[in-house]
């Protein structure tokens, strides 16, 4: 029971920025419920995926292939294009904090000299968010690179 | 294809097919869309087939009927990520396709397509909530999460400003992070909330370039090394500017460093 409610608002607080950015990103308001549909299913998949142990990379490749795949059924159906629901959809699970202290350690290097942690900092958080980068464009791609490989889907 | 096309006929197309793959690159599409999109377009208008090379700000597209080429060069600045843009094209190609729609047709439906954008005080709260959820998967309580609303919002608030100025993102993306890490830095100095911390990790994420880096990627994956290198260095230099503000503001306040 406090699993299901730990899902729940996992997927409930994902679904909100899915569709906040969704807005950024100028989708037409009626695919928005699809956005937030997509975000909340992957970001409440990784989350489940995560307790199993699951390394995070894995996980969200987990969660973006899964949408991806609902994204190919959508997109057949609504005759539009998969990345108006697809993108916005994985922008919860986006490691902002892994990049931005990757950069962070980069101009800190800069002007305070360097250092082995810094660059530690770096390094780690530089090479886990651009997997996590890797694995949401990837999970999103691989329906097309599966099933649709020399066909367009609409 | 049955019909004959004349050569002035084929400028036409030409310049059709150019304008899609012009709009679609400029609004935000991934390269492979652009590709794929264009030469459907002028193959359901009856060109023989349609080459496309894509750089970062540019495209050319030449077109081919019975060996004849017609080559058209155009320049893409960026628009903004604007996916209704995109949906129209994708529908008007569909009908081409389908219906056979004349080049006047879709000369006329190309540019009836006026770019949609959601309301600005809207999208300000959408985004405060987004980065306040945030917050929220992350651990903060209510008292934080109202905080990096405010935060976020105002951030929000400034970045459209910025942007309707037609300033560089790059200084647009710096400033943003500059007044955003400023305000969401007053719950460390005063301490609101279990883990103040979080306001200001939180409400700089919407300034995370994800469509871009996404794009990148899936880009490199299907073989637009290029477009994906560009788009990629492009976000990286979105990130150093967010970094550079969040630092200022850092450095301002004296509070939590990030690292």
């Amino acid at each position: 029971m406090a699993l299901v409610l730990a899902l729940l608002n996992d997927m409930f607080f994902a679904a909100i920025p899915a569709v906040g950015f969704a807005m950024v990103f100028n989708v037409p308001p009626k695919y928005l419920p699809y956005c937030a549909l997509g975000g909340a299913i992957a970001h409440g998949l990784r989350m489940l995926l995560l307790q199993q142990g699951i390394q995070i990379e894995w996980a969200t490749l987990a969660g973006s292939t899964t949408v991806g795949l609902i994204g190919i059924y959508w997109s057949k159906k609504l005759h539009v294009p998969a990345g108006i629901f697809t993108v916005a959809a994985m922008i919860p699970m986006v490691p902002g904090v892994y990049v931005y202290k990757a950069m962070i350690a980069i101009v800190e290097i800069n002007h305070v000299g360097f250092s082995i942690e810094l660059w530690k900092i770096f390094a780690e958080n530089f090479i886990t968010g651009t997997s996590i980068i890797a694995a949401l464009a990837v999970g999103l791609a691989l329906p097309n690179l599966i099933f649709y490989r020399r066909r367009p889907v609409v | 294809m049955s019909c004959v096309i004349q050569e002035e006929q084929q400028r036409e197309i030409s310049r059709l097919v150019v304008k899609t793959g012009q709009m679609l690159l400029q609004h935000g599409a991934e390269s492979s869309m652009v590709n794929s999109l264009s030469c459907r377009l002028g193959r359901a208008m009856g060109l023989h087939s349609v080459e496309i090379s894509l750089s970062a700000s540019s495209m050319v597209v030449t077109t081919l009927v019975d060996g004849f080429c017609v080559t058209t060069a155009r320049r893409c600045p960026d628009r903004g990520i604007n996916m209704h843009v995109v949906s129209e094209i994708q529908q008007l190609v569909i009908a081409a396709e389908q219906q056979r729609l004349s080049a006047g047709q879709v000369k006329q439906r190309l540019e009836s397509i006026e770019p949609y954008k959601h309301n600005r005080w809207l999208v300000i709260v959408m985004i405060g909530l987004s980065c306040a959820s945030f917050c929220r998967l992350a651990g903060g309580d209510w008292l934080l999460f109202a905080w990096t609303f405010v935060a976020s919002a105002a951030g929000m608030f400034v970045r459209q400003e910025i942007a309707h100025r037609h300033f560089n993102p790059l200084l647009n993306f710096g400033l943003t992070a500059f007044v955003t890490s400023l305000i969401a830095a007053q719950a460390e100095l005063f301490q609101f909330g279990n883990n103040p911390t979080l306001a200001m990790a939180s409400s700089v994420l919407m300034l995370v370039p994800g469509f871009p880096l996404i794009n990148a990627i899936s880009d490199m994956v299907n073989g637009y090394v290029n477009m994906g290198i560009a788009r990629w260095i492009f976000a990286t230099l979105l990130g150093l500017a967010t970094s550079i503000g969040i630092i200022t503001a850092t450095t301002f306040t004296g509070v939590w460093t990030w690292l």
